[in-house]
């Protein structure tokens, strides 16, 4: 018996043994090829999760709390869906769908009570999406979706909607009618010739899957139509916009952008009420389109750069808490007739203004990158054919002409306390006046060849150009500097 | 795992006769028909010499729950193993199924060690208020016990069932069975190898008198077969009336063991009067330690064995006053010896027996 | 030999019958019938959702299983004094031991493949395809989650000669939740740089002691199977082996205890 024990206690050693190895032989297999995919993300996640999350069940766990988010979409209990989310994707760190929506709702979904949605939260979507695409690399979907938000929400540094797409486009998967969209994102970053090379490239493939048999494709031939149709309109538009005779070395011919035209930005501000804003002022460009962004801020806001804020600063990782401490409202200001009158109020929604700092910053920014067609046709699409005489920047964002300034407010005047309590501070450029119409003068865009847009009004009986008319003004046409 | 021992087995008790036991099991059973039965000793199917078990408690004090045993129970007997609950019957019973080891001392079946498992395929044990596998048939329990001994005997097995009255209830499941029926099928599943030697552990636990009957006729055939069968049990009337020896334990101790004509020689008188004053009981219960006297409202009832001198009992009554009312002589029962030997510090009797 | 299939097979036939293994069981196949309506609220997913659904459910319910019917396999027999009955036949202890371990994975083997087919027949239905080569993989988890199962129960069965039950069902519920999560913590460990030296070679040590569950978790790939692995089968065979050498050891451990333990 006491034999039989030793030899079993000498196996069991030598099966340890065996074991350790295979172990630790195996180990390096499994981390590669099956080993759920924390790095980085485990920060953020309470142990208790963590170890739900570790412990094998986690795409069960992952599709339950999914099912349960729908719910709180359903009831637009928004707050609710961002924890579930961040559960979600570190559970299942494969769940596209999630990651998607996720960062589309974080990036669009909160707003205050007259939608502007909450950009504080921008930062926390980006990486949302740059983890997505992390742990998905064999997908185009993350990439595609995170460039979407450069392009489409953040409207700038459109750098990072190129390098996003760019990745996209090299996957596998991604679909043909999706890879358009790159050379849009080439064109706002003012990469001109790269996108006709692009459309070009797409072309030349379109037009293979066309000319192939076996393509069963129905898509394939207006697929090519509409790429061909985009290729057509870009070359126009080089050449429209002077583009072909500038880089040939022609210099300036007064094609649509020559001479450069005067917007005649002036802008008035008033805080009418605490939190609450009104803005008037004018932008001498009479075919509808134009968005000016105006931005106010606490003066040292992370990341902030002229016009706008790096998004990417922040963006290395989730970040679910609200971030309620700073102050961060963007809004646009839509011109008609020549000028723009809005009213901000931004008392009602104290999570999302919280004015807890004592300097703002007040920024009107307009850039012609973001311009619809038939307003860069005039403008080109880096400022060629823009200009103001007191606010054209060239420096904010290099290699465009961009309309920029800005005021400092106080904390007391926007919330009216203290001094300003019984007088309403104002802001305005030096160039506003009352009725400031007035000052506009002959200094309209008035050339013949501004394509408008669909929506372009009807050319009015007597009074400025075709498409200089706004179409719904009820008192006839209003000729330039007639008021 | 093979079925035949093919060593001879001697036995080493100093009286048995030079018996040879066969080569395998049909042999054995052949032998048995062989053995002359009735009086006649053979070995010592169990030898138990000084055997103990000692727990250590939690509070690191040990305890004995067998202490220094010694036992022979004969090859062919039915032999009782008493003793109040707690006193070690199962620990020791335990021990010689080598399911425990003990802490000392030496036992050997039928000459072998205890760890050896030839003892296992020529014995068999019933332990007390045993559940079989629920699921399964009567047939099924069979046929799984029996394939423990690569046994494929359907006939056998039905055989078994038919013995202990089961044949009919085969195809039912055990948790349809009565405690009875599931008594029979234990006793069925230890027969299934022809035991030599059967331990049954509280075989009439909790059953009704005619079950009681049953068990106790099928253990009497059982040493008919000449098999050895080693009650363990506080149903002493059943014991009394089926074992040859009896042992009793009192806390890990022998305090009783012998022949039970030999241990129950002697009967007792009872002798009962009236008008008796509480003084003279108290004088019988001071003088009379092998006596149990009563007293109630001056009727006095003095119950002691038949060997105490009985007319000084019936002078002391008589000269105190008190009036006989009967002299009752009894043979004493097994129940007096067992109160006897476990209700006081008397020391260990031991009448005629082997040892 | 005789008496270890005869046990397990007893053992096996007990535990397709105990009505708490049933409930489990049940409740696992009810979740996976089911598991097809989750798909309504990710119509893009509907693949992923289901095979990690479903694969977690079988995985979830035979880990409850393994360990609910091991940790009761001994205690029971001793509570019915029916081991006695078997003990005293010409049956080694050891003999018991392994009877009891092989008819309590046959019968969880039993259970988890009818949840495979489950799932397969789940996952055909719902996703319309008869197609072997896309409904045959699906059966590499649950195989793989067979031999972590069987790990798991060589833990318990280990683990039920020294202890209680309930203790026994918490702490293999412990090692198989560290057993699962160290292969993470590991390789956390080996890639961070700023990790001391000491603390690398205390989790190298830990590693190869841990009984690895982690390594059976499979699932990943087959949840999202646009991921390709170099030479499968060779980790499959590989970890198989890693597991049957540690059920070895353990049921040997377990054979070393029970052999001395008093019943």
């Amino acid at each position: 018996m006491k034999k039989s024990r030793s030899s079993i206690v000498a196996a069991v050693i030598g099966l340890f043994v065996v074991q350790a190895g295979l172990g630790l032989a195996l180990q390096p297999i499994w981390a590669k090829n099956y080993m759920p995919k924390q790095k980085g993300v485990a920060a953020g996640l309470n142990p208790d999760q963590l170890l739900a999350a570790l412990a094998g069940f986690r795409e069960m766990v992952a599709g339950i709390l999914w099912v349960r988010a729908d719910s709180f979409f359903e009831n637009g209990n928004y707050d609710a869906i961002l924890p579930i989310i961040r559960i979600v994707t570190l559970l299942d760190p494969h769940q596209l769908d999630v990651y998607a929506t996720g960062m589309w709702h974080i990036g669009y979904n909160f707003t205050d009570l007259q939608q502007r949605s909450d950009r504080r939260y921008l930062p926390s979507a980006i990486a949302l999406g740059s983890e997505g695409a992390k742990n998905n690399p064999d997908t185009y979907e993350m990439f595609f979706e995170t460039g979407w938000i450069w392009h489409h929400k953040i409207e700038d540094g459109y750098d990072r909607a190129v390098k996003w797409w760019d990745e996209a486009n090299t996957k596998k998967d991604i679909l043909p009618a999706r890879r358009n969209l790159l050379a849009s994102a080439y064109i706002r970053n003012g990469q001109i010739e790269k996108a006709m090379d692009y459309y070009a490239g797409l072309l030349a493939e379109a037009n293979k899957r066309v000319a192939d048999k076996t393509d069963t494709d129905p898509m394939s031939s207006s697929m090519r139509d509409t790429i061909e149709r985009n290729l057509d309109n870009h070359m126009i538009r080089m050449s429209q916009r002077g583009w072909m005779a500038k880089t040939k070395g022609h210099g300036p011919i007064p094609y649509d952008t020559e001479p450069p035209f005067d917007v005649g930005f002036s802008v008035k501000v008033t805080v009418t009420d605490a939190k609450k804003l009104e803005f008037e002022g004018t932008w001498n460009v009479l075919p509808v389109g134009t968005r000016i962004r105006v931005i106010l801020r606490d003066a040292d806001y992370p990341h902030a750069i002229a016009g706008g804020v790096d998004w990417d600063g922040d963006a290395e990782s989730v970040n679910l808490d609200p971030p309620t401490n700073t102050t961060y409202m963007q809004d646009q200001l839509y011109v008609r007739n020549r000028r723009f009158t809005k009213k901000i109020d931004m008392s009602a929604d104290p999570t999302m203004y919280p004015f807890n700092k004592d300097k703002y910053l007040l920024e009107f920014y307009y850039s012609p990158r973001n311009a619809p067609p038939h307003i860069q046709d005039k403008f080109s699409w880096d400022g060629q054919g823009l200009t103001d005489k007191n606010f054209l920047n060239t420096e904010i964002r290099p290699g465009v002409r961009v309309i920029y300034t800005s005021f400092e407010i106080s904390r007391d005047e926007i919330l009216r306390r203290g001094e300003w309590a019984d007088k309403a501070p104002v802001r305005m450029t030096s160039n506003f006046k009352k009725q400031g119409l007035n000052a506009i003068g002959s200094d309209v865009i008035n050339s013949e060849s501004l394509r408008s847009s669909t929506s372009a009004p009807k050319p009015a009986p007597t009074g400025p150009p075709p498409g200089m008319v706004p179409p719904s003004r009820p008192s006839g046409p209003v000729a330039p500097g007639s008021n | 795992m093979c079925v035949t021992f093919s060593t001879t087995v001697h036995l080493r008790a100093p009286n048995s006769l030079p018996l040879v036991f066969g080569l395998s099991q049909r042999d054995d059973r052949y032998n048995h028909a062989a053995i002359p039965l009735g009086g006649l000793r053979l070995g010592a199917a169990i030898s138990i010499k000084n055997l103990t078990k000692t727990y250590t408690l939690r509070s690191g004090v040990k305890s004995n729950a067998v202490d220094g045993i010694d036992l022979e129970v004969q090859e062919g007997e039915i032999f009782g193993f008493l003793g109040p609950n707690g006193a070690g019957k199962t620990t020791t019973i335990k021990m010689l199924l080598n399911i425990i080891e003990p802490t000392s001392g030496e036992a050997t079946i039928f000459g072998h060690e205890l760890d050896d498992m030839t003892v296992h395929k020529i014995i068999s044990y019933l332990p007390e208020k045993p559940y079989y596998y629920e699921h399964m048939t009567g047939m099924e329990i069979l046929r799984f016990y029996a394939s423990l001994f690569s046994i494929k005997d359907e006939e056998k097995c039905e055989g078994l069932l038919k013995k202990v009255n089961l044949y009919n209830d085969r195809e039912k499941p055990i948790a349809q069975y009565s405690k009875g029926m599931q008594q029979r099928i234990g006793l069925a599943q230890s027969l299934l190898n022809d035991p030599k030697l059967l331990f049954l552990d509280e075989p009439t636990g909790g059953l009704d008198p005619i079950a009681h009957k049953e068990i106790r006729d099928l253990i009497l055939q059982f040493r008919d077969e000449g098999k050895t069968v080693f009650i363990s049990s506080h149903e002493l009337s059943d014991v009394e009336r089926i074992c040859d020896r009896v042992a009793i334990i009192k806390k890990g101790k022998i305090a009783a063991q012998g022949k039970l004509e030999d241990l129950l020689q002697g009967g007792r008188i009872e002798v009962t009067a009236s008008d008796v004053s509480e003084s003279v009981a108290s004088t019988f219960r001071s003088s009379l330690s092998d006596g149990i006297v009563s007293w109630n409202g001056g009727r006095l009832i003095v119950d002691v064995p038949d060997s105490v001198d009985q007319n000084s009992i019936i002078d002391t009554i008589r000269s105190s006053g008190g009036l006989i009312q009967s002299i009752i002589p009894r043979r004493k029962r097994l129940e007096d010896l067992f109160v006897e030997t476990v209700s006081d510090d008397r020391p260990v009797q031991n009448v005629g027996g082997a040892s | 030999m005789n008496a270890i299939v005869s046990i397990a097979r007893t053992t096996f036939a007990e535990a397709i019958r105990r009505k708490v293994l049933f409930i489990i069981f049940l409740i696992g196949v009810t979740f996976l019938a089911v598991a097809p309506g989750l798909n309504v609220l990710s119509a893009r997913q509907e693949r992923t959702v289901l095979v990690g659904f479903t694969l977690g459910v079988i995985q979830l319910t035979s880990a409850l299983i393994a360990i609910v019917l091991t940790v009761y396999l001994i205690p029971n027999e001793i509570e019915r004094r029916t081991i006695y009955t078997i003990l005293c036949k010409p049956v080694r202890r050891w003999q018991f031991f392994v009877g009891k371990y092989l008819g309590a994975v046959t019968a969880l083997g039993v259970m988890m493949a009818a949840m495979t087919v489950l799932l397969i027949i789940v996952f055909a239905l719902q996703q319309g395809t008869r197609d072997p080569a896309q409904l045959a993989p699906l059966a590499k988890g649950p195989l793989m989650f067979f031999f972590q199962m069987s790990l798991l129960a060589a833990v318990a069965m280990c683990l039920s000669a020294m202890v209680q039950p309930i203790l026994n069902f918490f702490l293999t519920g412990g090692i198989y939740l560290v057993g699962t999560l160290f292969g993470t913590i590991f390789e956390t460990f080996q890639e961070n740089r700023g990790v001391h030296p000491v603390t690398k070679a205390i989790s190298q040590l830990v590693m190869s002691i841990l009984p690895n569950f982690g390594k059976f978790n499979v699932q990943n790939p087959l949840i999202n199977p646009n991921q390709q692995i170099g030479n499968e089968s060779m980790y499959y065979i590989g970890t198989a082996l890693y597991g049957v050498v540690y059920i070895i050891i353990l049921l040997l451990i377990g054979i070393l205890v029970f052999e001395r333990k008093e019943v």
